[in-house]
Protein backbone atom coordinates (compact mmCIF):
# COMPACT_ATOMS: atom_id res chain seq x y z
CA UNK A 1 0.00 0.00 0.00
CA UNK A 2 1.91 3.41 -0.87
CA UNK A 3 1.13 6.52 0.75
CA UNK A 4 -1.48 7.82 -1.68
CA UNK A 5 -3.85 4.85 -1.26
CA UNK A 6 -3.54 5.16 2.70
CA UNK A 7 -4.19 9.35 2.14
CA UNK A 8 -7.11 8.10 0.60
CA UNK A 9 -9.10 5.99 2.79
CA UNK A 10 -8.12 8.52 5.02
CA UNK A 11 -9.38 10.95 3.21
CA UNK A 12 -13.08 8.56 3.35
CA UNK A 13 -13.41 8.20 6.63
CA UNK A 14 -13.34 11.75 7.52
CA UNK A 15 -15.25 12.62 4.62
CA UNK A 16 -17.72 9.87 6.13
CA UNK A 17 -16.85 11.06 9.77
CA UNK A 18 -17.10 14.77 9.58
CA UNK A 19 -19.93 14.42 6.95
CA UNK A 20 -21.98 12.64 9.78
CA UNK A 21 -21.65 14.90 12.56
CA UNK A 22 -23.76 17.61 11.52
CA UNK A 23 -26.78 15.76 10.03
CA UNK A 24 -26.58 13.35 13.32
CA UNK A 25 -26.94 16.42 15.53
CA UNK A 26 -29.60 17.79 12.82
CA UNK A 27 -32.15 14.74 13.89
CA UNK A 28 -31.30 14.00 17.32
CA UNK A 29 -32.58 18.17 17.58
CA UNK A 30 -35.96 17.34 15.18
CA UNK A 31 -36.44 14.26 17.44
CA UNK A 32 -35.68 15.92 20.53
CA UNK A 33 -37.66 18.60 19.90
CA UNK A 34 -40.68 16.48 18.97
CA UNK A 35 -40.75 14.66 21.77
CA UNK A 36 -40.70 18.02 23.92
CA UNK A 37 -43.42 19.69 22.43
CA UNK A 38 -45.48 16.14 22.31
CA UNK A 39 -44.11 15.56 26.26
CA UNK A 40 -45.93 19.15 26.95
CA UNK A 41 -48.80 18.94 24.72
CA UNK A 42 -50.01 15.52 23.77
CA UNK A 43 -52.28 16.63 20.74
CA UNK A 44 -48.70 17.53 18.78
CA UNK A 45 -48.10 13.78 18.20
CA UNK A 46 -50.11 14.65 14.86
CA UNK A 47 -47.32 16.36 13.42
CA UNK A 48 -44.62 13.48 13.18
CA UNK A 49 -45.36 13.22 9.28
CA UNK A 50 -44.28 17.17 9.12
CA UNK A 51 -41.10 16.43 11.73
CA UNK A 52 -39.91 13.21 9.10
CA UNK A 53 -40.52 15.82 6.33
CA UNK A 54 -37.71 17.64 8.25
CA UNK A 55 -35.20 14.71 9.00
CA UNK A 56 -35.43 14.03 5.34
CA UNK A 57 -34.42 17.42 4.53
CA UNK A 58 -31.34 17.39 6.84
CA UNK A 59 -30.20 13.63 6.07
CA UNK A 60 -29.87 14.78 2.50
CA UNK A 61 -26.62 16.25 3.36
CA UNK A 62 -25.26 13.09 5.15
CA UNK A 63 -26.16 11.30 1.91
CA UNK A 64 -24.12 13.58 -0.25
CA UNK A 65 -21.02 13.39 2.25
CA UNK A 66 -21.46 9.29 1.55
CA UNK A 67 -21.94 9.88 -1.98
CA UNK A 68 -18.68 11.57 -2.17
CA UNK A 69 -16.62 8.67 -0.86
CA UNK A 70 -17.21 7.19 -5.03
CA UNK A 71 -15.50 9.89 -6.37
CA UNK A 72 -12.62 10.39 -4.21
CA UNK B 1 -13.93 0.12 -2.47
CA UNK B 2 -11.31 -0.48 -0.35
CA UNK B 3 -10.40 -4.20 0.67
CA UNK B 4 -12.54 -5.21 4.07
CA UNK B 5 -10.68 -7.89 5.63
CA UNK B 6 -9.17 -10.00 2.83
CA UNK B 7 -10.98 -11.21 -0.90
CA UNK B 8 -12.12 -8.44 -3.19
CA UNK B 9 -15.03 -6.73 -1.15
CA UNK B 10 -17.84 -6.45 -2.32
CA UNK B 11 -19.08 -5.54 -6.38
CA UNK B 12 -20.42 -1.72 -6.30
CA UNK B 13 -22.32 0.06 -9.00
CA UNK B 14 -23.57 3.40 -8.55
CA UNK B 15 -23.87 4.31 -11.97
CA UNK B 16 -26.14 1.91 -14.29
CA UNK B 17 -24.59 0.03 -17.31
CA UNK B 18 -25.63 -0.76 -20.53
CA UNK B 19 -27.10 -4.32 -20.72
CA UNK B 20 -28.29 -4.50 -24.28
CA UNK B 21 -28.70 -2.61 -27.09
CA UNK B 22 -32.10 -2.26 -28.94
CA UNK B 23 -32.14 -0.86 -32.97
CA UNK B 24 -28.66 0.72 -31.92
CA UNK B 25 -29.72 2.39 -28.62
CA UNK B 26 -28.11 1.25 -25.69
CA UNK B 27 -30.66 0.16 -22.97
CA UNK B 28 -29.66 0.31 -19.64
CA UNK B 29 -30.11 -1.76 -16.98
CA UNK B 30 -32.29 0.76 -14.57
CA UNK B 31 -34.51 1.90 -17.31
CA UNK B 32 -35.14 -1.88 -18.34
CA UNK B 33 -36.19 -2.58 -15.20
CA UNK B 34 -38.39 0.53 -14.90
CA UNK B 35 -39.88 -0.72 -17.88
CA UNK B 36 -41.23 -3.94 -15.78
CA UNK B 37 -41.89 -2.28 -12.96
CA UNK B 38 -44.20 0.60 -14.99
CA UNK B 39 -45.91 -2.52 -16.96
CA UNK B 40 -46.46 -4.58 -12.96
CA UNK B 41 -47.51 -1.32 -11.22
CA UNK B 42 -50.69 0.10 -14.25
CA UNK B 43 -51.63 -4.12 -14.37
CA UNK B 44 -51.89 -4.31 -10.02
CA UNK B 45 -53.18 -0.37 -10.18
CA UNK B 46 -55.89 -1.07 -13.37
CA UNK B 47 -57.01 -4.62 -11.13
CA UNK B 48 -57.04 -2.48 -7.69
CA UNK B 49 -59.25 -0.23 -9.82
CA UNK B 50 -61.86 -2.34 -10.95
CA UNK B 51 -62.12 -4.41 -7.72
CA UNK B 52 -62.48 -1.26 -5.78
CA UNK B 53 -66.12 -1.07 -4.79
CA UNK B 54 -67.75 1.13 -1.73
CA UNK B 55 -67.84 -1.77 0.24
CA UNK B 56 -64.71 -2.01 2.30
CA UNK B 57 -63.03 -5.56 1.06
CA UNK B 58 -59.48 -6.44 2.66
CA UNK B 59 -55.84 -7.00 1.36
CA UNK B 60 -54.15 -5.34 -1.64
CA UNK B 61 -57.18 -3.48 -2.60
CA UNK B 62 -57.25 -1.76 1.16
CA UNK B 63 -54.08 -1.02 0.65
CA UNK B 64 -53.66 1.14 -2.32
CA UNK B 65 -57.24 2.97 -0.97
CA UNK B 66 -55.22 3.65 2.06
CA UNK B 67 -52.69 5.17 0.28
CA UNK B 68 -54.84 6.87 -2.04
CA UNK B 69 -56.85 9.03 0.60
CA UNK B 70 -53.80 9.84 2.42
CA UNK B 71 -52.33 11.72 -0.27
CA UNK B 72 -55.49 12.83 -0.92
CA UNK B 73 -56.34 14.33 2.45
CA UNK B 74 -52.73 15.98 2.63
CA UNK B 75 -52.76 17.84 -1.05
CA UNK B 76 -56.59 18.57 -0.32
CA UNK B 77 -55.47 20.37 3.35
CA UNK B 78 -52.77 21.82 1.95
CA UNK B 79 -54.77 24.20 -0.39
CA UNK B 80 -56.51 26.80 0.77
CA UNK B 81 -59.04 26.34 -2.22
CA UNK B 82 -60.80 22.73 -2.27
CA UNK B 83 -61.44 22.81 -5.81
CA UNK B 84 -57.70 23.11 -6.34
CA UNK B 85 -56.52 20.44 -3.82
CA UNK B 86 -59.54 17.99 -6.07
CA UNK B 87 -57.88 19.23 -9.75
CA UNK B 88 -54.27 18.27 -8.43
CA UNK B 89 -54.24 15.46 -6.25
CA UNK B 90 -54.03 12.94 -9.07
CA UNK B 91 -51.13 13.65 -9.92
CA UNK B 92 -49.62 13.59 -6.64
CA UNK B 93 -51.25 10.05 -5.59
CA UNK B 94 -49.62 8.78 -9.20
CA UNK B 95 -46.44 10.14 -8.23
CA UNK B 96 -46.43 8.57 -5.12
CA UNK B 97 -47.55 4.78 -6.06
CA UNK B 98 -44.87 4.82 -9.02
CA UNK B 99 -42.32 6.04 -6.87
CA UNK B 100 -43.77 3.44 -4.00
CA UNK B 101 -43.83 0.76 -6.12
CA UNK B 102 -40.47 1.15 -7.73
CA UNK B 103 -38.61 1.10 -4.58
CA UNK B 104 -39.70 -1.81 -3.25
CA UNK B 105 -39.84 -3.34 -6.45
CA UNK B 106 -35.80 -2.67 -6.18
CA UNK B 107 -35.69 -4.44 -2.94
CA UNK B 108 -36.73 -7.60 -5.08
CA UNK B 109 -33.67 -10.28 -4.74
CA UNK B 110 -33.35 -10.79 -8.24
CA UNK B 111 -32.54 -6.70 -8.51
CA UNK B 112 -28.97 -6.24 -8.13
CA UNK B 113 -25.79 -7.97 -8.54
CA UNK B 114 -27.48 -12.12 -8.30
CA UNK B 115 -28.07 -11.93 -12.09
CA UNK B 116 -25.25 -10.64 -14.44
CA UNK B 117 -25.24 -9.45 -17.95
CA UNK B 118 -22.73 -7.89 -19.83
CA UNK B 119 -20.65 -7.32 -17.02
CA UNK B 120 -23.21 -5.58 -15.14
CA UNK B 121 -26.56 -6.51 -12.90
CA UNK B 122 -28.82 -7.51 -15.13
CA UNK B 123 -31.51 -5.84 -13.51
CA UNK B 124 -31.53 -2.30 -11.08
CA UNK B 125 -33.99 0.12 -9.26
CA UNK B 126 -35.52 2.90 -11.15
CA UNK B 127 -35.22 4.75 -8.74
CA UNK B 128 -31.67 3.68 -8.25
CA UNK B 129 -30.50 5.94 -11.28
CA UNK B 130 -30.37 9.58 -11.32
CA UNK B 131 -31.46 10.06 -15.00
CA UNK B 132 -34.75 8.51 -13.70
CA UNK B 133 -35.38 10.88 -10.69
CA UNK B 134 -33.96 13.69 -12.25
CA UNK B 135 -36.48 12.80 -14.94
CA UNK B 136 -39.35 12.81 -12.27
CA UNK B 137 -38.46 15.72 -10.80
CA UNK B 138 -37.88 17.94 -13.67
CA UNK B 139 -41.21 16.70 -14.81
CA UNK B 140 -42.83 17.58 -11.17
CA UNK B 141 -41.07 21.12 -10.99
CA UNK B 142 -42.46 21.74 -14.79
CA UNK B 143 -46.09 20.66 -13.70
CA UNK B 144 -45.63 22.97 -10.96
CA UNK B 145 -44.57 26.00 -12.54
CA UNK B 146 -46.92 25.91 -15.71
CA UNK B 147 -49.74 25.25 -12.69
CA UNK B 148 -48.71 28.50 -10.71
CA UNK B 149 -48.67 30.41 -13.75
CA UNK B 150 -51.85 29.42 -14.70
CA UNK B 151 -53.27 29.89 -11.19
CA UNK B 152 -51.75 33.05 -10.33
CA UNK B 153 -53.28 34.49 -13.75
CA UNK B 154 -50.04 34.87 -16.26
CA UNK B 155 -46.42 35.16 -16.09
CA UNK B 156 -46.38 38.49 -14.60
CA UNK B 157 -48.11 38.00 -11.68
CA UNK B 158 -46.07 34.73 -10.94
CA UNK B 159 -43.10 36.66 -11.22
CA UNK B 160 -43.97 39.66 -8.79
CA UNK B 161 -44.68 37.14 -6.30
CA UNK B 162 -41.06 36.72 -5.85
CA UNK B 163 -40.79 40.63 -5.10
CA UNK B 164 -42.64 41.13 -1.82
CA UNK B 165 -44.78 43.57 -3.79
CA UNK B 166 -42.30 46.20 -5.53
CA UNK B 167 -39.50 45.13 -7.17
CA UNK B 168 -38.54 48.69 -7.02
CA UNK B 169 -36.76 48.34 -3.28
CA UNK B 170 -33.36 47.23 -3.58
CA UNK B 171 -34.01 45.00 -0.15
CA UNK B 172 -37.08 43.05 -1.98
CA UNK B 173 -35.20 43.13 -5.62
CA UNK B 174 -32.03 40.67 -3.95
CA UNK B 175 -34.73 38.42 -1.98
CA UNK B 176 -36.54 37.82 -5.17
CA UNK B 177 -33.56 36.67 -7.08
CA UNK B 178 -32.95 34.61 -4.07
CA UNK B 179 -35.76 33.01 -3.62
CA UNK B 180 -35.75 32.43 -7.88
CA UNK B 181 -32.47 30.63 -7.18
CA UNK B 182 -33.55 28.51 -4.65
CA UNK B 183 -36.78 27.54 -6.46
CA UNK B 184 -34.32 26.27 -9.31
CA UNK B 185 -31.92 24.02 -6.64
CA UNK B 186 -35.74 22.20 -5.95
CA UNK B 187 -35.11 20.07 -8.57
CA UNK B 188 -31.39 18.99 -7.82
CA UNK B 189 -32.22 18.35 -4.17
CA UNK B 190 -35.87 16.47 -4.86
CA UNK B 191 -34.18 14.70 -7.48
CA UNK B 192 -31.06 13.85 -5.33
CA UNK B 193 -32.59 12.76 -2.22
CA UNK B 194 -34.85 10.11 -3.95
CA UNK B 195 -31.54 8.64 -5.65
CA UNK B 196 -29.05 9.10 -2.76
CA UNK B 197 -31.65 7.04 -0.70
CA UNK B 198 -32.21 4.16 -2.90
CA UNK B 199 -28.60 3.74 -4.11
CA UNK B 200 -27.12 3.86 -0.90
CA UNK B 201 -29.77 1.55 0.24
CA UNK B 202 -28.66 -0.89 -2.14
CA UNK B 203 -25.08 -0.35 -1.24
CA UNK B 204 -25.60 -1.08 2.50
CA UNK B 205 -27.66 -4.29 1.89
CA UNK B 206 -25.09 -5.07 -0.85
CA UNK B 207 -21.81 -4.35 1.95
CA UNK B 208 -23.67 -6.28 4.80
CA UNK B 209 -24.75 -9.19 2.75
CA UNK B 210 -21.14 -9.49 1.43
CA UNK B 211 -19.75 -9.42 5.50
CA UNK B 212 -22.08 -12.12 6.01
CA UNK B 213 -20.91 -14.71 3.47
CA UNK B 214 -22.76 -17.78 3.88
CA UNK B 215 -25.25 -16.40 6.54
CA UNK B 216 -26.03 -13.29 4.41
CA UNK B 217 -30.16 -13.67 4.12
CA UNK B 218 -29.55 -12.96 7.75
CA UNK B 219 -27.27 -10.81 8.02
CA UNK B 220 -28.63 -8.14 5.38
CA UNK B 221 -32.43 -8.87 6.44
CA UNK B 222 -32.20 -6.07 8.98
CA UNK B 223 -31.70 -3.51 6.44
CA UNK B 224 -33.73 -4.60 3.94
CA UNK B 225 -36.49 -3.93 6.35
CA UNK B 226 -35.37 -0.38 7.18
CA UNK B 227 -34.92 -0.28 3.03
CA UNK B 228 -38.92 -0.70 3.12
CA UNK B 229 -39.47 1.75 5.39
CA UNK B 230 -37.19 4.43 3.90
CA UNK B 231 -38.50 3.42 0.64
CA UNK B 232 -41.98 4.79 1.44
CA UNK B 233 -40.75 7.54 3.34
CA UNK B 234 -38.97 8.60 0.42
CA UNK B 235 -42.05 8.16 -1.31
CA UNK B 236 -44.19 10.70 1.11
CA UNK B 237 -41.46 12.78 1.28
CA UNK B 238 -41.30 13.31 -2.49
CA UNK B 239 -44.99 13.48 -3.06
CA UNK B 240 -45.46 15.96 0.28
CA UNK B 241 -42.26 18.53 -0.79
CA UNK B 242 -43.65 18.83 -4.56
CA UNK B 243 -47.23 18.96 -3.24
CA UNK B 244 -45.78 21.92 -0.95
CA UNK B 245 -44.06 23.86 -3.36
CA UNK B 246 -47.16 24.15 -5.84
CA UNK B 247 -49.42 24.82 -2.61
CA UNK B 248 -47.17 27.54 -1.85
CA UNK B 249 -47.17 29.08 -4.57
CA UNK B 250 -50.61 28.91 -5.32
CA UNK B 251 -51.75 30.08 -2.28
CA UNK B 252 -49.78 32.97 -2.50
CA UNK B 253 -50.56 34.03 -5.45
CA UNK B 254 -54.68 33.56 -3.76
CA UNK B 255 -53.71 35.94 -1.28
CA UNK B 256 -52.72 39.02 -3.82
CA UNK B 257 -55.84 38.53 -5.62
CA UNK B 258 -58.54 38.18 -3.03
CA UNK B 259 -58.03 38.86 0.96
CA UNK B 260 -59.61 35.79 1.92
CA UNK B 261 -56.76 35.94 4.19
CA UNK B 262 -57.91 38.27 6.82
CA UNK B 263 -60.82 37.10 6.96
CA UNK B 264 -59.84 33.30 8.39
CA UNK B 265 -57.62 35.05 10.97
CA UNK B 266 -60.45 37.16 11.81
CA UNK B 267 -62.59 34.40 12.60
CA UNK B 268 -60.14 32.22 13.61
CA UNK B 269 -59.62 34.74 16.48
CA UNK B 270 -63.50 35.37 17.62
CA UNK B 271 -64.20 31.53 18.09
CA UNK B 272 -60.97 31.55 19.96
CA UNK B 273 -62.59 33.97 22.41
CA UNK B 274 -65.72 31.84 22.82
CA UNK B 275 -63.92 29.34 23.70
CA UNK B 276 -62.08 31.71 26.27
Amino acid sequence: MTVADALNIVAKGLMIGGGFIGPGIGIGLIGGNYLQAVGRNPEASKFLGQALIFVAIVELFGLLAFASIFIV
Amino acid sequence: MSTFYFGSGPIIHVAPGDVMTLLGIPITNSILYGWISLILIAIVLIYVRHKAKLKPIGGLVQFIEIGVSFITDFVHSSFDDPNLGKKYSPYFVTLFFFILFNNWLGLLPIVGEGIVSNGYPLFRPFTGDLNATFGMALITMIVVYASSIKESGGFRNYIMHFFVGSPKNPLFLIIGFLEMLTDLTRVISLSLRLFLNVAIGEIVIAVFSYLGHFLAPVSALPFTLIELFIGALQAYIFTVLSSMYLAIAVNHAADHVGKQRSGHIKKGHKSLVGEN
